[in-house]
Order: structure tokens, then C-alpha cells, then sequence
């Protein structure tokens, strides 16, 4: 390490303690006009003068913080309202050019340690405008990510919409002057000049580019949206302001038009209604369960208008059969109060005489239940005997195999 | 179809359709052959399915437009020029309860809560709130700001203007149908010339993209 550069690396070390000696005062300097002064003895004050960490305007103003140290600190608080997009291709440019011609001389004269120290430069100066181009694309999508919230108003957010979109008309305008060919021609056929600044370069700009018109797209979206949003906020409170002033005010009836406009043409409700149906031997059974599910009404049932549950033909036939052995069994009855009293008729006897088709059990089972459904002073009149016998020795089951009925006495 | 059912009950009920009050049946309707095949099967009803300008809400419109349809549409414009001044007014009031910039919008989140706290502060806008819960389109009996409030906040999902996502919790999202309500004044304004002005800058904008 020569001399120059130890030199260097103090000095700008202890300049660059100074930001952080002095850092709330620079804060305050930042949020205010001035940096203030109190409690700052003269030589502190020589010494951030004089690293241009301040600056002081003529002899009558205050001190005030450097653009850079402003910037810097804007930059490292992604303070959107204060921080510069600024890619100063041209300069950098022409810096590079120059930086060229004095590596290549360099080698010419087998001065290795320039040539060095000048790709170094080189090198830096290509990451910083990356860097440049890279925290400026940063900052864009910060802004269009936060909605611009760092301002409140809309009619703000339209104003830094418009100043952002021209921040990347200006880097964009600057991508365009790093002519590539005119770099190939610089730099001729030195390989690691050409991996800098052709092969690298170009890569990452391309990058930039695309970067920059996506971001370009997305805030003429967001653009439109403002706008949207500012246009609808005036027309309603334009429409309230009116509506106001003219109470009575009543449009046209739209729906009187030959051609109704499509915003008013709402279709009346239509309810998809649906009852429980029993037409489906298999959804039967679900239906008697959600019946059985239904809690028990607290309050006495009230009788609504209400669908019917639709009946099959299967339906109306069992209760035809129902009907027919009934009335037959009812025959049976009348058949025994014919009879002379005291004399028994047995059910099946009269079953099997009458030639009646129904099966033994159910015909029994009729005249039983039909005897239980008569009314207790009717029922007095008949007497009903079931000839039965238990179902084993073991087994107290009693099990009707017929009855007789006769008139009581 | 099937897949579709409860979508077309709801529209069938009249409801609006939008991406917040239901995202995957409007994506589904994002879809030409889904549209047709709805309109395929609403034609015996006399129904079509119809969208705002904007797309952002879908409805059932008359496919033929009888007298009986006319009658039924021209009493709901009617009811809709009647409610159209208090949901305005209840559209700014938010606004600048909320301190918003913007005018509610499909997707945003309003907490009925919040709203009272800031009316609670604010005598102008209390007393805003007070005629606008008392006009006969809100129907408010109460002189209780929170009830006032919750009448308004009810009304507006019984409209379909708002949604809530959790019946236990008093969170509200706005709906789609505000675009409509919206598209409804701009053709009001054209219709009827309507001194306002509002939106030039919109069509400059637009033709930029």
C-alpha cells in the first residue's frame, strides 16, 4: 500500500466517523432547514465544513446539509419523498472513455500497477451506475408497492405518479445513450475490458430495461386508477350537490324505451322453491331421517298452506287394498250380526266360503284391529274369541290361528 | 350445470355476482362457453345473464322485455332513484368519516365500529349520520348512534352493496354492485345532461394505455 492511498483510507475514514459523532444533529438538520448549531464548538464545525458533511449557503444563513449527505441519508431511509433518481449516464460515459484511453496507455507502456489501479476505477465506476439504475428501479417499485401512501391525498398521489413516470422516461432515456457498439470499438479486442464493459454490461442493462418498463406499465395502470378514483369521487358528489338542489328530480323511466338500457334491465327474483317428494324409494329413507332429525315443535303446530307431499300410484294402490279389505271385513261383521245370537262365526271360515283372496294372517289381523277400532258400546255387542295356543312349551308367546266372532247375548 | 347450481339459484334470487361477493363463480363467468351455457339454460325463463360495463358484477337480465317486465322494471328504477341520493350520501360520509381519499371501493373493508368512533368525535358528521339513518330508505328508529350505525350497515348488506364474511363478527367488505350503482349515476348524469362535471380526464387516460 503506497502512501496516496493510506493516506486516503484516513482521512475518509475519519470524515466518515464524523456522520456518525454527529448523527442526530444531521437527523435534525435533514427534517429541518438548518442544522442547529448549539452545543457545536467551532472546530467540530471546521471539520464537518470542511469534509462537505455541511455547507453553509453565504455568511448570513444558517448551516445546512450537503446535497450528498442528504441524499445518503434519504437513500438509506427509502424516503421516497426526498430521494433522487438520477443516473448520470453521460458523465459516466465520458468518464469511462477517458479511463479507457488511460488503461490502454498504461499497457502500451507495461505500467502494470495504472493499469491496474485504472481497471479498478473502471470497475467502479460500471458497478455504481449499476447501482444507480438498480436503486432507482428500487425506489420506483417502493412508490408504486406503497400506492404512493407516503403522500395522502389523491390529487398527490397523481402528482408523484406523473413525477415517477418522467423519472423513468429520464432513465430510459439514459439507458439509450450507452451505445454498445461504440464500447466494442473502445474497448478492441482486450478480453477483460470487454468482459466489463460489453458482455456485463449488457446483460445487467437489459435487465434494467425491462425492470424499468414494467414498472413504466404498472404506474400507468395505477394512473388510471387515481384518476378513476378521482373521477368517481366527483361525479358523486356532483350527483349528491344536484340531487340536493333539485329535490324533486326524477330521469326518464328508461324502462318505457324501445331500447332499455342494460344497466336497468334486472330481472325480477325468481325463488327456486322445492318440497319434499316420495317418489324415490331410495331418498325415502333419507327423508325419514332428516324427519326424525327435526327437533320437536315447542309450540302447537300451526296449519300452513304449504306443498303436498306428492303421492305415487303405488301409494294409491296400497291404500285401495286397504280400503277393499276393510269394507270386506266389514261385510264379515254385518254377516255375523245376521246370525242367530250366541253362535260364533270363525273369520277364516268365512274367509275361505266367501272366496275372498286375502291372505290368512292379514284377514285375522283386519278383524281383530277392526273389532279394537269400534267404540267401546258397540264393541260390547260382538264377542270376540281367539282360538290361540303358546308358540312352544317353552315359549309363553300366545299365537292366534283364528277367531270367532258371535253377537253377544 | 350441476357445477353451476348454486351459482344460478343466487342469480336466479337476484342477486349480484361479483369477485368479492363470490371469486369462484366469477371466474367462472369469465368464461365465454360458461356464459353461454347459462344463457342456454335460462332462455325458458326469460332470463340472460348481463354485466356492468366495467365486467366487474354479472346479473340476470329480461331476455324478452313484455309489458309485465316493463311494469316490474319500471317500479325498481323508481325505488332505485328513491335510494339513490341516501346510498350517495352514505358513500361520501364513509369517505370522510374514514379519511379516505377514495370513495369506497369493491374489496375494501369496513368495520361499523370504526365508523362510530369517528361520527362519536365529529359533530357534523354525527349529525350527517343522524338524517341520513333517519331517511326512509335506512328506516333507523333509534337515536342511539351504534344502532343508527348497525341499521345502516344492515340495509346495505340486505342491498347487496356490502358483505359479511363472518355473521359474528361487525366486519363489512364492499361489493361489486357499488361499480354498478356508480355506472348507474355516470348514465343518469349523460342521460339527463346533468350539469356535473367529473370525469374528462378518465377517457385521456385510457386512450394512453
Amino acid at each position: 500500500m503506497n502512501e496516496l492511498e493510506s493516506r486516503l483510507l484516513k482521512t475518509g475514514a475519519e470524515r466518515l466517523a464524523l456522520l456518525g459523532k454527529h448523527a442526530e444533529r444531521l437527523m435534525q438538520g435533514y427534517t429541518r432547514d438548518d442544522v442547529p448549531l448549539d452545543g457545536l464548538n467551532d472546530s467540530a464545525l471546521r471539520k464537518l465544513l470542511a469534509a462537505r458533511v455541511l455547507w453553509r449557503p453565504d455568511e448570513q444563513s444558517g448551516v445546512k446539509l450537503a446535497p450528498k449527505v442528504r441524499e445518503l441519508i434519504a437513500e438509506m431511509l427509502a424516503d421516497e419523498t426526498r430521494r433522487h433518481v438520477n443516473a448520470d449516464v453521460a458523465e459516466t460515459l465520458e468518464l469511462v472513455r477517458s479511463l479507457v484511453h488511460s488503461y490502454r496507455e498504461a499497457r502500451s507502456r507495461s505500467e502494470h500497477w495504472r493499469q491496474e489501479q485504472q481497471l479498478l476505477r473502471l470497475r467502479q465506476e460500471v458497478d455504481d451506475l449499476n447501482g444507480r439504475f438498480a436503486d432507482a428501479i428500487d425506489s420506483l417499485w417502493q412508490r408504486l408497492n406503497s400506492d404512493f401512501g407516503f403522500v395522502s391525498q389523491l390529487s398527490d398521489k397523481i402528482r408523484e405518479n406523473d413525477r415517477a413516470q418522467k423519472q423513468i422516461v429520464r432513465l430510459l432515456d439514459g439507458l439509450v445513450l450507452i451505445d454498445f457498439d461504440e464500447l466494442i470499438a473502445l474497448v478492441g479486442s482486450d478480453g477483460s475490458l470487454r468482459k466489463l464493459l460489453i458482455s456485463q454490461l449488457q446483460q445487467r442493462l437489459s435487465h434494467h430495461y425491462t425492470s424499468l418498463r414494467e414498472v413504466q406499465r404498472r404506474l400507468i395502470e395505477l394512473m388510471a386508477r387515481f384518476r378513476k378514483q378521482q373521477a368517481r369521487s366527483r361525479l358523486i358528489s356532483g350527483m349528491v350537490a344536484f340531487m340536493r338542489e333539485h329535490p324533486g328530480f326524477v330521469p326518464g323511466n328508461y324502462a318505457k324505451r324501445s331500447d332499455v338500457p342494460a344497466l336497468f334491465n334486472h330481472a325480477a327474483p325468481l325463488n327456486a322453491a322445492a318440497a319434499p317428494a316420495l317418489d324415490r324409494a331410495l331418498e325415502n329413507r333419507v327423508l325419514a331421517e332428516l324427519l326424525h332429525k327435526l327437533p320437536t315443535p315447542r309450540h302447537a303446530a300451526q296449519t300452513v298452506e304449504s306443498a303436498v307431499a306428492a303421492l305415487t300410484p303405488e301409494d294409491n294402490l296400497a291404500a285401495a287394498r286397504q280400503q277393499a279389505l276393510k269394507q270386506d271385513v266389514e261385510r264379515f261383521y254385518l254377516a255375523v250380526l245376521d246370525q242367530p245370537p250366541a253362535e260364533p262365526i270363525s273369520a277364516l271360515a268365512y274367509l275361505y266360503d266367501s272366496h275372498l283372496e286375502w291372505p290368512d294372517e292379514i284377514w285375522l289381523f283386519q278383524v281383530i284391529s277392526e273389532y279394537q277400532g269400534l267404540p267401546r258400546s258397540e264393541q260390547q255387542a260382538f264377542r270376540l274369541h281367539q282360538e290361540e295356543s303358546p308358540a312352544s312349551s317353552f315359549n309363553d308367546l300366545r299365537l292366534i290361528h283364528d277367531v270367532a266372532l258371535a253377537v253377544a247375548v | 350445470m350441476i357445477e353451476h347450481g348454486p351459482l344460478l339459484e343466487r342469480l336466479l334470487a337476484g342477486e349480484f355476482v361479483c369477485a368479492v361477493s363470490d371469486d369462484n363463480a366469477f371466474r367462472h363467468l369469465a368464461n365465454e362457453e360458461t356464459r353461454d351455457a347459462i344463457d342456454l339454460y335460462l332462455r325458458p325463463l326469460n332470463r340472460r345473464l348481463a354485466s356492468n360495463e366495467e365486467g366487474s358484477v354479472y346479473f340476470l337480465a329480461w331476455r324478452q322485455l313484455n309489458e309485465a317486465a316493463r311494469e316490474q322494471l319500471s317500479r325498481q328504477l323508481n325505488d332505485t332513484v328513491n335510494s339513490l341520493l341516501p346510498l350517495l350520501e352514505w358513500l361520501q360520509l364513509v369517505q370522510e368519516a374514514l379519511g379516505r381519499d377514495t370513495l369506497a371501493a369493491p374489496g375494501d373493508v369496513l368495520k361499523p365500529a370504526e365508523f362510530s368512533a369517528k361520527c362519536e368525535d365529529n359533530q357534523s358528521l354525527r349529525e350527517r349520520l343522524e338524517k341520513l339513518a333517519t331517511d326512509s330508505f335506512f328506516g333507523s328508529q333509534s337515536d342511539q348512534l351504534d344502532a343508527q350505525v348497525k341499521q345502516l350497515f344492515k340495509r346495505l348488506k340486505e342491498h347487496g352493496y356490502l358483505l359479511q364474511p363472518h355473521t359474528e363478527r361487525q366486519v363489512f367488505v364492499v361489493t361489486g354492485k357499488i361499480d354498478y350503482l356508480i355506472e348507474m349515476v355516470r348514465f343518469i348524469r349523460d342521460e339527463e345532461n346533468l350539469p356535473i362535471d367529473g370525469e374528462r380526464e378518465e377517457g385521456a387516460q385510457e386512450a394512453l394505455l
